[in-house]
């Protein structure tokens, strides 16, 4: 069935997702007969740098919709995620890790487990084969672990987000550093440096001391098998490969996965969410449609 | 309150206007607001802590009732923690630092009712401190038999009015009483409007504006404050811009006591929930329907006490029937989940908690718990947990 057979379709429903994190706006656009077939039409992200989220919302929903070819008044829910209270015009919103257990699931339906990583903090969320939450872990609110502390570190190294994987790859004697916290951390960082260290023995270092939390974080959820990494820092593939090294290391079952639109986890799981109940509430006779209004 | 109205109604308009209005006369802890009405009118000031005075038997003597819920998040506290050990809830210590620091000065006395054993070792304190006040520890029955319970409270109620006349109130008027009661019979009708109308639409009425409405009523006159009840109601009506979203209906209970900060409420709400029912300032909503304006008044508020009071933890209920109000609640305002939401340390709430939980699940329905002080300012993990509730109701409800 295309595209445009499936919006004709009663049986499929339109949704949007719009994840509102701290350093970027993530939408995806899916439709779905809540049967198991769902189809993601489009995905964005947005970085926030520093703007006011409401309007690069709307920017980023705008640029969603006509990528799917989809009318605003076309979509059955508008979920939100994240800091997506702020939305005004959303029908509902769903708390991050229930978003991000649905999209992981609909990127990999052999994960049952999570772990997402965003600008200010990570969880590792164990979750069924219907993404429902059976337990979680997250990070303390130390910024040692998440997203924002390796963007400053790349700040101070003098390279790109973009350039951080790729360099953490090439190191050969990736040096330790304080796993504890992001101050000290900072400070180790400087102190390489002036020792002369690598850039890439630096990257790798800060990588290995981040998977180590993750690590710790899945294990404490008794999480085995297929875990996704979600958020941002899916992206990071000196980070993921991190993670995977200390599995390895430490030889516990699990295989960690990720997947090239990780980073929309949370966006594609709210729009899925928004399907399931837009037939609920339909089936209950109610209908809350989405404002028009920012 | 007019002219306060129309000063906020300059850059504010409808409900916004009656929303800050309403705030600015809860924050005003030195109570200007019942220190100009005592001025225009002659009247004097009774203060009452919570949960439950007969605002009524006040009123009708020329005393303005004024509710004291604490200091909230607003106040310091320098003195009042040197009164209570770290064990103790809150509102004690900052009632204290409130009447230390001057702040209820202009209270001629305070009523202290039954709530729990730290209100009974504040009235004594208060004694101590205000021995020029009048300070009066009133003792409610647990026995509801007329004669016996009902005896009791009527002697506890006569010893009210007898005191009152000493301090500047109005000799007790059996008129004057039936009165009192048709004011408050329509201030609790419109309270009983505003709940309602937030049970069909509660996205026309946040949680957090009708708090603050309810506290204006501390300090207000009730004649006024049911003037500013029934002009939010027709604003917020009207107002189509407040659309219903897909949230998850939840009841809150704990929290008769020591008051949630707004923070708390807001953040509730964001996470997802509406919530469609809860036990904040409960003076309003003590009483359940109109008390009978003919007859014998004081006989009236008795009877009421008696037989029309609420289920409260504060309340003696048999162990096999406690929390069946609660469960009747949950149907009445068709909650979907429960928040147990109690002050830390408050006895009466979480001694009954258990009870309450066990009707709860006997009955089917979804609930969490959590506590908080009337000073907390950090909602994360409150956050967290009620919007994965909500979450779990809206996903997973029904399984």
């Amino acid at each position: 069935m295309t595209a445009g057979e499936r919006q004709q379709s009663p049986e499929f429903l339109t949704t949007a997702g719009i994840d509102v994190g701290s350093a970027a706006i993530k939408v995806a656009i899916v439709q779905g007969d809540g049967n198991g077939d769902e189809t993601m039409l489009a995905g964005v992200t947005q970085r926030l740098r520093r703007r006011d989220p409401l309007p690069v919302t709307e920017d980023a929903l705008e640029e969603a919709l006509e990528k799917a070819g989809v009318r605003r008044d076309e979509l059955d829910y508008i979920a939100t995620t994240g800091e997506g209270e702020i939305v005004t015009f959303r029908t509902g919103h769903f708390y991050g890790m229930t978003t991000h257990a649905r999209g992981g699931l609909f990127l990999d339906p052999e994960i049952r487990a999570i772990v997402d990583i965003g600008a200010l903090h990570a969880r590792a969320v164990l979750i069924d084969d219907r993404a429902k939450v059976l337990g979680y872990r997250m990070t303390s609110q130390c910024a040692s672990g998440s997203g924002q502390f390796l963007e400053n570190i790349s700040r101070y190294l003098g390279v790109t987000i973009a350039e951080i994987g790729p360099l953490s790859k090439d190191a050969d004697e990736p040096e330790k550093c304080s796993s504890i916290c992001a101050v000290l951390a900072e400070t180790d960082v400087i102190n390489m440096v002036s020792r002369g260290i690598s850039i890439p023995n630096i990257l790798k270092g800060i990588h290995l001391s981040m998977a180590g939390r993750y690590f710790r974080l899945l294990t404490s959820t008794k999480a085995e098998g297929a875990v996704m990494v979600t958020g941002g820092l899916a992206m990071d593939i000196g980070l993921v490969a991190a993670l995977r090294e200390i599995v390895e290391e430490q030889g516990a079952n699990l295989d960690v996965r990720t997947h090239p639109d990780s980073v929309l986890a949370g966006a594609i799981g709210a729009a899925l969410w928004g399907g399931f109940r837009a037939r609920k509430l339909k089936k209950a006779g109610l209908s809350f449609s989405s404002g028009s209004d920012s | 309150m007019e002219e306060r109205m129309s000063t906020s109604a300059s850059c504010l308009e409808g409900h916004a206007a009656l929303v800050a209005e309403a705030e600015a006369l809860w924050k005003d802890y030195s109570l200007t607001s019942v220190r100009e009405w005592k001025k225009e009118s002659g009247g004097i000031a009774i203060g009452y802590m919570p949960v439950y005075v007969p605002r009524e038997l006040l009123w009708a003597q020329n005393a303005l009732p004024v509710g004291i819920l604490g200091g909230g998040d607003d106040l310091e506290i320098i003195r009042g923690d040197a009164y209570y050990q770290s064990y103790i809830c809150h509102i004690p210590r900052s009632t204290i630092e409130l009447g230390l620091n001057g702040s209820l000065d202009c209270l001629d006395g305070v009523l202290f009712p039954a709530t729990c054993d730290v209100i009974r070792n504040l009235s004594g304190m208060w004694k101590m401190q205000f021995p020029d006040k009048l300070v009066r520890y009133l003792d409610v029955p647990q026995d509801f038999d007329p004669a016996m319970g009902g005896a009791f409270y009527r002697h506890e109620l006569q010893e009210i009015t007898e005191s009152l006349p000493g301090i500047g109130g109005r000799s007790y008027d059996e008129d004057a009483l039936r009165t009192a009661i048709q004011v408050y019979n329509e201030s609790r009708q419109a309270v009983a409007d505003l709940y309602d109308l937030r049970r069909r639409e509660p996205w026309k009425i946040p949680t957090h504006e009708l708090y603050v409405l309810l506290r204006a009523g501390m300090v207000l006159p009730p004649e006024e404050h049911t003037t500013m009840l029934r002009a939010y109601e027709t604003a917020v009506s009207d107002d189509e811009s407040r659309r219903p979203m897909d949230q998850a209906r939840v009841l809150i209970t704990g929290s008769f006591c020591e008051q949630p900060p707004l923070g708390l409420i807001k953040t509730l709400e964001r996470a997802g929930c509406y919530i469609v029912d809860d036990d904040f300032v409960q003076v309003h909503r003590w009483i359940v329907g109109d008390i009978p304006v003919d007859g014998d008044p004081l006989g009236n508020l008795v009877t009421a006490y008696l037989e029309n009071s609420i289920e409260s933890p504060i309340r003696y209920i048999d162990d096999g029937v406690k929390g069946q109000g609660l469960v009747e609640r949950v149907e009445h305002y068709g909650a979907e989940g429960v928040l147990f939401c109690a002050p830390s340390f408050c006895d009466p709430a979480l001694l009954d908690q258990p009870m309450a939980v066990k009707a709860v699940e006997d009955a089917g329905i979804p609930w969490t718990a959590f506590k908080y002080s009337e000073n907390s300012g950090q909602f994360q993990v409150i956050r967290e947990q009620a919007g994965t509730f909500a979450d779990s109701i809206k996903l997973w409800s029904g399984e």
